[in-house]
């Protein structure tokens, strides 16, 4: 028996790397101690209440402490020796030096690589409208510290996060909110309010929907700028790619690509976007097609191929459905119902072709499923109506069988009565 | 001419005139004057058998007993297979009739006392066949694959591991595993269309050669030696073969009118992930189902179990010489007594774990059958509605 069996679980290659991991993910889950805030840190004697901002803070966790954005040296038992020069004591950073403090750390691979953090964030604020006005003196701009926060800075995963998806429209807010602020740089400060009514902020503040657009959605985030009349369909093409896609194939791409039509905002708006509706054929076409043109005639066309083909599966959808309750078997017009349905959701991103010829074929396909749909229906109710009725002559024949054998029954038992009743006379 | 031809070519082989006075014989056997209308529900429950094994042959055709096709199977026969509905559904409600049928001729055999000496043997079988009956029904409830068939054979097989000593050893036997799956179907499909089958019709042998050989019993007392030979009584044919003849008709007109106006739903397929609320097995089950749920679960099984015990053994039991029901006050007591309780304990378990309506109000059936008034809607958001200080 091996009585030296547990050191001899490290001694084999593969062992080793797997114990090494095993200790790496001990770590990973806590199991290490992180360093302490106050042990060796004289700033807290001074700045005890910053130690509770800090303490939930991903940095504080990692071990970065004071001195690495303030300078100074933290192991110097005085204050006058903890500044003293030669420390590197820079006090509260202004924002340009705290935007190149995050970034000695945050744009250097060397340190972000372990953690999966992109370091392009300081080159992409540089370029962002924020970057370019801090750059050339106007202080009024975000910076980092505005968006993430200073000492409680928590991961952006984080719902507490400022820079949550869901905090991300009140944290832009804070100064696009802000009328007086705004109004320096000739930008609106009602956005926020525009936005919490659309399509989008309905369904990310209401409905907690992440992957609904927020601010950074379009406008991008670290290189924050406004997208311009050209870059509003690539913008709004990273998540509506089917409707770029077939936009690109309308008679409108030629003109948008010219800078005279702004694709997307054009018919939908931009920050106040509403669901999709059909009646924007009757709104948007008009605002730059009179109603008697071919243009405002063929939207209307497409519209009316729209509600068709809506009404159509609507209907065949209450006919399944009520079919089901009857008790019918009704799994195969599930499934057309199911094709019906994608492509009248096809529909949606089609019409942004707006040609008529495209659309038709979908169009034909979902009337003709509806057709079918309702034509199966009909037969399968048609068939247990004949079912039951069936049972009328089934029952008529029944009881002629009865009848001829209840008679012939009678007929045996009054001969045998009348025998017995001659017996009887003969007895 | 061919006739004739046909009968020399026999009556050189055979000794025809033997063969057809044998048939003769038992053709125009005299049936006792008490025969009734009662007296056809032994050949009803024959018939059903016939219908039985006549569906389940086209059913065979379509269907495979996995866990994987099973469903897949019995809606291809319901929905796609010419005339497959109406196979699918006369099996399932002649299974229901056949235990109706069964049952209503043992009920005819126990009043009417024909039990007794010398056909004990007769009712011992009888009643073999009746519990076959109902093993039909648990093997074949499995077959469709659905969710109420699934989890009615969990608890169904659940109960058989409740007996002592040999209960983990049935259970696992019937599930042919730790759990109801793929082995299970398997096991209860051989049993359902092989063995079953095979053993009823041997029973079913047995009990008519007896029955034909000892004749019907007639009202007389029980004679203390052998029972003479009926002499004279109602011929079985054409008299009685007619009577049979109207009940048949009447009874297929019964089972296709309900094969089409209430047919069996085939649900949703088996999902061992997802238990439905208030599982129960077939009607014919929940008397035992519900009388286990009154005692401990070992003194339950044990007096469920007497029943069938007391049914077999019954003509050793009531020894009393009378068949007239008049004069069986105590038997019959008892069997009105047994009856209702059997109808009863089938009532609560049907309204057991239920909500019913009665006369504009609303009862909730607890898992004993026992009603308490379910608070309506606005009373309970009277009762959600928090105390006026707080609002």
């Amino acid at each position: 028996m091996n009585k030296n069996r547990f050191p001899s679980l490290f001694q084999t290659g593969p062992q080793k790397i797997f114990f090494f991991f095993l200790l790496m993910q001990c770590q990973g889950l806590g199991w290490a101690q992180t360093p302490q805030m106050s042990e060796n840190n004289s700033c807290l004697l001074c700045h005890a209440d910053m130690q509770e901002d800090m303490k939930g803070s991903i940095h504080a966790q990692q071990g970065i402490f004071c001195n690495r954005c303030h300078g100074g040296d933290p192991a110097q038992p005085t204050k006058e020796l903890a500044k003293a020069p030669g420390t590197g004591y820079i006090g509260s950073p202004n924002k340009q030096q705290i935007a190149e403090m995050c970034g000695t750390c945050h744009a250097n691979v060397e340190v972000m690589n372990f953690y999966g953090i992109r370091t392009d964030q300081l080159a992409q604020y540089k370029t962002s409208m924020h970057g370019k006005k801090l750059f050339e003196g106007d202080t009024n701009v975000a910076v980092c510290s505005d968006c993430h926060g200073e000492h409680d800075i928590l991961p952006v995963g984080d719902p507490g996060s400022s820079v949550y998806p869901l905090n991300i429209p009140k944290t832009c807010n804070r100064c696009h909110g802000n009328e007086k602020l705004m109004s320096q740089y000739k930008l609106p400060a009602d956005i926020f309010k525009t936005y919490q009514h659309s399509v989008h902020g309905k369904a990310l503040l209401e409905e907690k929907d992440l992957s609904a657009a927020s601010c950074i959605s379009c406008h991008g985030y670290h290189g924050a700028v406004p997208p311009g009349a050209r870059d509003v369909g690539t913008t709004c093409g990273k998540c509506h790619m089917n409707e770029k896609k077939y936009f690109l194939e309308s008679v409108h791409a030629g003109i948008s690509a010219q800078g005279k039509f702004s694709e997307c905002i054009s018919c939908h708006g931009n920050h106040g976007v509403q669901p999709a509706s059909k009646a924007l054929y009757d709104q948007a076409c008009v605002r730059c097609h009179s109603a008697d043109t071919p243009e405002a005639k063929r939207g209307g066309e497409i519209h009316q191929m729209l509600d068709e083909a809506e009404e159509k599966l609507r209907s065949a959808t209450i006919l399944v459905k009520q079919a089901s309750i009857e008790g019918f078997f009704v799994e195969p017009e599930m499934a057309a119902l199911e094709a019906a349905k994608t492509n009248v959701i096809a529909m949606a991103p089609l019409q942004h072709t707006l040609l008529p010829e495209r659309i038709s074929e979908l169009h034909k396909k979902v009337v003709s499923a509806a057709a079918d749909i309702a034509r199966s229906i009909h037969q399968k109710q048609q068939f247990l109506r004949w079912r039951k009725l069936s049972l009328i002559p089934m029952w008529v024949f029944i009881a002629m069988m009865i009848s001829t054998l209840w008679i012939k029954y009678r007929q045996l038992h009054s001969r045998s009565r009348e025998k017995q009743d001659e017996k009887k006379k003969r007895s | 001419m061919i006739k004739r031809w046909i009968k020399s070519w026999f009556a050189e082989r055979y000794d025809v005139d033997q063969i057809e006075e044998a048939v003769k014989g038992q053709l125009e056997k005299p049936l006792p004057k008490n025969i009734s209308w009662f007296h056809t529900l032994g050949s009803m429950s024959l018939f059903l058998f016939v219908s039985q094994v006549l569906t389940g042959i086209l059913l065979l055709v379509y269907y495979r007993p996995t866990v994987h096709d099973a469903f897949e199977s019995v809606k291809f026969i319901t929905t796609t297979a010419y005339m497959g509905w109406l196979f699918r559904q006369i099996h399932a409600w002649g299974a229901n009739l056949m235990i109706v049928v069964v049952f209503l001729h043992m009920l005819r055999t126990y009043i009417t006392g024909s039990y007794k000496k010398p056909r004990e043997l007769t009712w011992v079988l009888g009643a073999a066949l009746f519990f076959i009956t109902l093993v039909f029904g648990f093997t074949g409830y499995l077959l469709p694959w659905n969710q109420l068939a699934y989890w009615a054979t969990t608890v169904g097989t659940e109960i058989a591991g409740a007996v002592p000593y040999v209960g983990n050893f049935v259970k696992t036997l019937l599930r042919g595993g730790v759990a109801v799956g793929g082995e299970t179907i398997s096991r209860f499909f051989v049993v359902h269309v092989i063995v079953l089958p095979w053993v009823l019709f041997f029973i079913i042998v047995v009990h008519l050669f007896l029955v034909r050989y000892q004749g019907i019993a007639t009202m007389d007392p029980v004679s203390p030696g052998r029972e003479p030979k009926l002499k004279e009584g109602v011929p079985f044919f054409p008299d009685h073969v007619l009577k049979e003849g109207i009940v048949f008709f009447i009874l297929i007109g019964i089972l296709v009118t309900l094969s089409v106006l209430r047919p069996f739903d085939l649900g949703e397929k088996a999902d061992p992930l997802q238990t439905p609320f208030a599982i129960k097995p077939e009607w014919y089950f929940l008397p035992m189902y519900q009388m286990i749920k009154y005692f401990p679960k070992l003194i339950g099984i044990f007096i469920t179990s007497l029943g069938p015990l007391l049914l077999i053994l019954l003509p050793f039991l009531d020894r009393g010489k009378e068949r007239n029901p008049l004069k069986r006050p105590i038997s019959i007591t008892l069997g009105v007594i047994g009856l209702l309780l059997l109808i009863g304990l089938g009532m609560l378990g049907a309204l057991s774990e239920t909500k019913k309506n009665f006369f504009g109000k609303t009862y909730e059936f607890n898992i004993y059958g026992i009603p308490h008034a379910f608070p309506s809607t606005g009373e309970t958001q009277a009762k959600i509605q928090p105390p006026p200080s707080l609002s």
